[in-house]
């Protein structure tokens, strides 16, 4: 070891170059908010449960097994070393015990480099730190290490203290009788612990009767008064083999794959690109036409998700995904509407984001993605309570989500080009990565997985389930390449349609925007993809009629976007749709209708579904209504007739439905949100980091000036640091407590553990552990202090 | 960029663009798998249906073909959904299998346990299978062959059927080829056919199916049930087998409501054999008369519902289906790919048309406009009765005598719906009519006397539909129709269609009132004439002058 060792945590961190504590501070960045005071708060802070247990989330299975062997070793309290000078001339009575890193490449199955670079993320994430006795883990590691093998976690009993000489456990190992060592792998198995039933505990292993009496007498089985027998450490590393674990830890999952065209995977990846954007403009579009309404607690109702689907050739998971994604780039809020209930709307910034070039586009939707927490994977499925679950619903996140996105794709990256996962089998071997990686996350993992992959399918991320080569550099944080690249992979628009006879016009590939925009207007869509088919029914060129299109314009339109002679029967529907349009008026205060044609009229009186409109004949060429126009006016149109508005000075009025739009929220405002410069987010984040540093540092500075040595912490947090300092290197102190009565008492204690505002503590003077209410605590200080308490 | 004739939407449809110079060849790669929607001029539109695929997995194409054709041809991506749902469809097909089995007759096998297992728990299932043989192998009641290759084609797993044939009855048929030749295609259809061992196989009005059944016949070599839409139909073949193979006419028997001859060849009637008396079926024993080596329905887009129920028991017999649209009004397209066979052989019209083997046809709809006082009756009428008010106007006689008179010397059917104005057309353009009534011996001699010349001009009802061999027709006018039947529009254009003298182009016209249902069905019927490359023109009753001139 290059250093001696440090007394506690903090002064280990206070050794510490600022670039190694800024990688602290961004790897575990609970610790940083709020800003610790100095070295000794940020090190307590670090040794918090709930601080612990994150950290330990983030290590692989690799790093938890070493972690976990640490725990298993002894090693001397700063009070023992202080005793135990006996030990330093003769290390052959302390041979395995140092929990030094030679000893962890001996117990954790794995390579010597694995376990040296996962004790260097341990130190890096301060849940282990060198003391003057050795390397030693945080004391609130042991009681984060839950779960099995899988989890990283041997299932071993702690060492004895000191531990016996290897060759005697080996020896009184190869002694046992075989039902004897069965029932010892057994108990290794099972936890360590055993109850001794009728076994006699005091036996010599010539007298032992049962197999039981066998492992006692021979010390492979320890008994505890009062509670179960166990096996120590050192007996189950002998066990198996010599390694905490029988399964190497070190041996990473590969991923199942199969060769495809780099080009093909590329291909097959811009064109859902492609798809994913503009199927997001198309739906937004719709919303804004006619929006949505927005459920009470938030989300999107199943109903208007289902008819969104519909009306735009989708399927349910797809609009999910896309009005997440929308949602989450600020393209689409809620907004009260003119009655006050809360609705779906495109913001202005979706104004802004369909000017831009598709793969900007594209680039700036699948940032949000990459980070986003929602789970629209989740949508249609019941949550535990049995409700549904809605798409935009505020629940419908989980903080992991986006790691896992990230590890998952992360994972793609590493494959060559060319190489993609494997029908069937490659989606389990991500899974089996990720757990390796990952291990204390069991929870919705494969689920997440299997989300993350087919969402990223869906937004051409990856195709034929390989990275796309844009992709890979969008993962490295090349924005502007990646959407370069994409752009010379995306379809050229096209600006003309054939036009046929059926009364289709089939557009032979992605039409430009505007010229989209309008033979939406003209014609129903019937199939969209690369190429998009179109049908002119009397419908659609009724509904241009309605917007003000004359049929001469509708006539021109079709010869200039039509690269073949515009088909002679579909002249004569645009024509004879023109020629019906407009025989009925229909008055606007009133509401009357009005037609030269009496025929018409007297149709329209004696349809039988126009009973309900409370039609009435006042002239040969007028009708009244009983119903309100905007009521009438569509059931008129459901009965066939083509009525036209007019006004009270007798001229036709047409108008275009407005598009609504909302405002952008705050967040997503350019410089805000993800759409703005996302560098600018990283580079606060780097800059918040690095004052938090100087702050400690500063804090360290002023904790120097004050008067050296240990001084009695009389101060609530002060005593809460001394405290947890002392549980730390395992050190004696002496406290006064003031206890239920009002007594104050000074007591010597061995502190294990402060959490939740109770120390829990050996007391030297009941020989005992029990617990003390820390605010009840009025001084600490160490043991050897001479300073009496005040 | 790829630059392929071919464009994959995510819906499942593929459009072809037919003046791609590689659109030929798109074609024939992708004919075995996608099912043809349309063929207006210049793009095809293609769909890939479950069916379809299935298809192309009987005929020996596998998931890996399908996608290696759709990624050559593509021109843009062609969606990673898409592909895995190909993969995943075909994949369905034959993991069950119909075996015969040494000891225990017909069994269901399957190579997948599972769904072994989840199709002996579905409940249509269930009362057509036996024992358990072991893990894969399940008996198979041999009467429940075709019921159950049904079911399971409804429950989405169907059955790959290995059972074979009986060979049937021999009896020696030849072709007798000494004054014409067998088409190619005519050729094709009948070898796919033999080779794939049952199957429909679909050809336009005129191309000769019936040249297609004889050369199955001839390969079969074996005694012949010929199923037929109608008496004059039956005749049809009967002239037609007699003259075209070594049949002669005492080998061949007719079974109608008239006749009832088995023979080594019998053409039955499907009117006959549903015939119910006392709620039995009393000619289904003609099916066992003899050891049939073949069975031929032709109109297999009319088969009526009990003959699929009857063709359910004749599974272990070769099927061929003859039809020039398998449009089924009824969406039973699902019955005929299990009882009969999956489609052996397609062709576009079009492409017959271009080879010449049957006629152009210039298709026109004209347009009345109904009188106010009509129109006035109209707008009042019961929805009901409203086709047929607007359909039957005066106004169309009219418009009828004037195009007769603008083909004159050309042979014209009128073709109608309703009989009263049938015999409103017939009495004013001087003309013969043939309705249901019409005794099947004067239909004879009416369409003699037209295929000779004699009479130039008939008014048919609805019974001249199908099969009514009129080669000389030049013009057909239609005045009227089963409401918005595509098929039926399909077959009428049909009779026009033999090839002419000179090349001649055929005349199809359409009457229908404007602003009525009745221009709402015509379109809807004309849609499909357009999706089979048919464009048609819209005129005014006022304007013929002008679009004939």
């Amino acid at each position: 070891m290059a250093t001696q060792g440090f007394r506690s945590l903090a002064d280990q961190l206070r050794s510490w170059p600022d670039a190694r504590l800024s990688r602290l501070l961004s790897e575990r960045p609970d610790l940083a908010t709020p800003a610790p005071h100095d070295s000794a708060q940020l090190a307590s802070r670090a040794a918090t449960r709930s601080s612990i247990l994150r950290a330990l989330d983030q290590l692989t299975r690799a790093e938890l097994a070493v972690l976990d062997a640490l725990v298993l070793l002894p090693h001397e309290s700063a009070s023992g070393a202080a005793r135990g000078e006996r030990f330093r001339g003769d290390p052959e009575n302390y041979p395995t015990g140092r929990s030094s890193v030679d000893r962890l490449r001996e117990l954790v199955n794995a390579d010597a480099a694995a376990v040296d670079a996962a004790v260097e993320r341990l130190l890096d994430l301060a849940l282990a730190w060198e003391s003057t006795g050795g390397l030693r883990a945080l004391t609130g590691v042991a009681d984060g290490l839950t779960g099995g093998p899988e989890q990283g976690v041997s299932g071993l009993r702690p060492f004895t203290d000191p531990p016996p000489p290897a060759a005697a456990v080996a020896g009184s190992l190869a002694a046992l009788s075989e039902p004897a060592r069965a029932l010892l792998e057994h108990v290794v198995d099972a936890g360590g612990e055993a109850t001794t039933g009728s076994a006699r505990v005091t036996v010599l292993p010539e007298d032992a009767a049962t197999p039981a009496e066998e492992l006692l007498s021979r010390r492979l089985l320890v008994p505890r008064a009062g509670s179960p027998a166990v096996v120590p450490g050192e007996v189950g590393v002998a066990v198996r083999g010599g390694h905490t674990t029988a399964e190497p830890v070190d041996d990473v999952p590969s991923l199942a794959t199969s060769t495809r065209d780099a080009a093909q995977v590329d291909r097959t990846a811009a064109g859902a690109a492609f798809e994913a954007v503009r199927r997001l403009e198309l739906l937004l579009d719709r919303w804004g036409a006619s929006p949505p309404s927005a459920l009470r607690s938030g989300g999107l109702g199943v109903r208007d998700l289902r008819a969104t689907a519909t009306a735009l050739h989708l399927d349910e998971p797809t609009v999910a995904l896309l009005v997440e994604t929308a949602a989450g780039a600020g393209l689409v809020t809620t907004v009260a509407d003119g009655t006050g209930n809360p609705v779906w709307l495109p913001t202005d910034l979706f104004d802004a984001w369909v000017q831009r070039p598709t793969a900007e586009r594209w680039t700036s939707l699948v940032r949000v993605w990459l980070d986003s927490p929602r789970m629209p994977g989740l949508v249609g499925s019941r949550d535990p309570a049995g409700k549904t679950w809605n798409a935009l619903a505020p629940e419908l996140a989980a903080v992991h989500m986006p790691e896992t996105r990230r590890m998952t794709l992360g994972a793609l990256e590493q494959l060559p080009a060319g190489e993609v996962l494997a029908a069937g089998t490659g989606v389990p071997s991500v899974v089996a990565l990720l757990s390796w990686q990952r291990p204390r996350r069991p929870r919705l993992r494969a689920e997440q997985v299997l989300w993350s992959l087919t969402e990223a399918a869906m937004l051409g991320v990856t195709g034929l389930d390989g990275l796309a080569s844009y992709a890979r550099l969008l993962l490295t944080d090349d924005d502007a390449a990646a959407g370069k690249t994409l752009a010379a992979l995306l379809p050229q628009p096209v600006e003309h349609v054939l036009l046929q006879a059926d009364l289709t016009a089939v557009a032979p590939g992605p039409l430009e925007s505007a010229l989209a925009r309008k033979l939406q207007l003209l014609a129903e869509v019937e199939s969209r993809g690369g190429g998009a088919v179109y049908r002119f029914t009397p419908g659609s060129v009724r509904r241009a009629l309605d917007i003000g299109w004359t049929a001469t314009e509708l006539h021109e339109f079709l010869a200039s976007v039509s690269r073949t002679p515009v088909p002679q029967p579909l002249e004569y529907l645009v024509d004879d749709t023109a020629r019906t349009f407009g025989t009925i008026r229909v008055g606007h205060a009133e509401a009357y209708l009005r037609a030269d044609d009496e025929t018409a009229l007297t149709e329209l009186l004696h349809h039988p579904q126009a009973t309900a409109l409370g039609l009435r004949r006042l002239a040969p060429t007028v009708l009244t209504s009983t119903t309100p126009l905007d009521v009438l006016l569509p059931r008129l149109r459901d009965l066939g007739a083509a009525p036209v508005v007019e006004a009270a000075d007798g001229t036709v009025h047409v108008a275009r439905p407005d598009l609504r739009r909302a405002r952008t929220p705050r967040e997503h405002r350019p410089g805000h949100g993800p759409l703005g410069v996302d560098a600018a987010r990283s580079a606060r984040r780097t800059a918040a980091v690095a004052s938090v540093v100087t702050a400690i540092r500063a804090g360290d500075r002023a904790a120097a000036t004050r008067p050296a040595g240990p001084e009695p912490a009389s101060t609530p947090s002060g005593s809460l640091a001394a405290l947890r300092d002392a549980a730390e290197v395992g050190a004696v102190v002496v406290i006064s407590y003031v206890d239920n009565h009002g007594t104050r008492t000074e007591r010597v204690v061995e502190p294990v553990s402060v959490e939740g505002g109770v120390l829990t503590a050996h007391d030297h003077r009941t020989d005992d552990t029990r617990t003390f209410a820390v605010h009840r605590i009025t001084t600490v200080r160490p043991v050897d202090d001479p300073s009496p308490a005040p | 960029m790829h630059d392929g004739p071919l464009i994959v939407q995510s819906d499942k449809t593929l459009l072809l663009e037919v003046d791609h110079e590689r659109a030929g060849e798109c074609r024939r790669a992708i004919a075995p798998f996608a099912e043809l929607e349309r063929s207006p001029e210049h793009i095809h539109t293609y769909r890939l249906t479950p069916l379809g695929l299935w298809n192309a997995r009987a005929a020996g194409h596998d998931a890996e073909q399908v996608v290696d054709t759709l990624l050559e041809f593509s021109r843009y991506a062609v969606p990673h959904a898409l592909l895995v749902d190909v993969a995943e469809t075909m994949a369905r097909y034959g993991r069950l299998r119909l075996e015969k089995h040494p000891t225990h007759g017909l069994v269901l096998v399957s190579s997948d346990r599972p769904v072994l297992e989840e199709v002996l728990r579905a409940k249509k299932i269930a009362g057509m299978i036996g024992d358990r043989i072991d893990d894969d192998t399940v008996v198979v009641h041999g009467s429940e062959r075709g019921n159950l290759k049904q079911a399971l084609l409804k429950i989405g797993w169907p059955a790959e059927d290995y059972a074979g044939y009986v060979d049937g009855e021999a009896h020696p048929i030849a072709l007798d080829q000494a004054e014409w030749h067998l088409r190619d295609y005519q050729r094709d259809a009948a070898e796919s056919f033999w080779h794939g061992g049952s199957g429909v196989v679909v050809l336009p009005c005129g191309a000769g199916k019936t040249l297609v059944g004889a050369a199955a016949m001839a390969h079969a070599q074996a005694t012949t049930l010929i199923l037929v839409t109608n008496t004059v139909s039956a005749r049809q073949w009967k002239d037609e087998l007699v003259r075209r193979t070594s049949l002669t006419a005492d080998e061949i028997g007719e079974y109608s409501g008239s006749v009832k001859e088995v023979r080594p060849v019998t053409i039955a009637t499907y009117q006959v054999m549903t015939t119910k008396r006392q709620g039995v079926y009393r000619h289904l024993e003609l099916l066992d008369a003899r050891d049939w080596g073949l069975i031929i329905y032709d109109e297999v887009h009319l088969l009526p519902a009990p003959i699929f129920r009857m063709t359910a028991d004749l599974q272990a017999r070769r099927r061929i289906g003859l039809t020039a649209t398998l449009v089924r009004e009824d969406g039973r397209e699902g019955d005929v790919f299990s009882l009969i066979g999956p489609k052996r052989y397609d062709a576009p019209w079009k492409d017959i048309e271009s080879q010449g083997w049957i006629a152009p046809a210039d298709c026109v709809e004209v347009r009345v406009t109904l009188p106010t006082d009509e129109r006035l009756v109209y707008a009042t009428a019961e929805p009901e009765e409203r086709y047929r008010l607007a359909s039957c106007t005066h106004q169309k006689i009219d418009v009828v005598k004037d195009l007769v008179a603008r083909h004159p010397g050309q042979p014209t059917l009128v073709i109608g719906q309703y009989l009263d104005q049938l015999d409103e057309l017939g009495l004013a353009l001087d003309a013969p009519v043939i309705k249901g009534d019409t005794t099947v011996k004067e239909r004879q001699r009416l369409f003699d006397a037209f295929r000779s010349g004699e009479v130039g001009l008939l008014v048919v009802s609805k019974v001249a539909n199908f099969s009514i061999d009129l080669p000389s027709a030049e013009v057909a006018i239609q005045v009227s129709g089963s409401f918005g039947s595509r098929q039926e529009e399909a077959q009428r254009l049909g009779r026009i269609l033999r090839p002419k003298s000179e090349g001649k182009t055929a005349h199809f016209y359409t009457v229908v009132s404007r602003d009525t249902v009745d221009a709402e069905f015509a379109q809807h019927r004309q849609r499909f004439l357009a999706e089979q490359g048919y464009a048609y023109r819209i005129v005014d009753s006022d304007g013929l002058d002008e679009l004939l001139a």
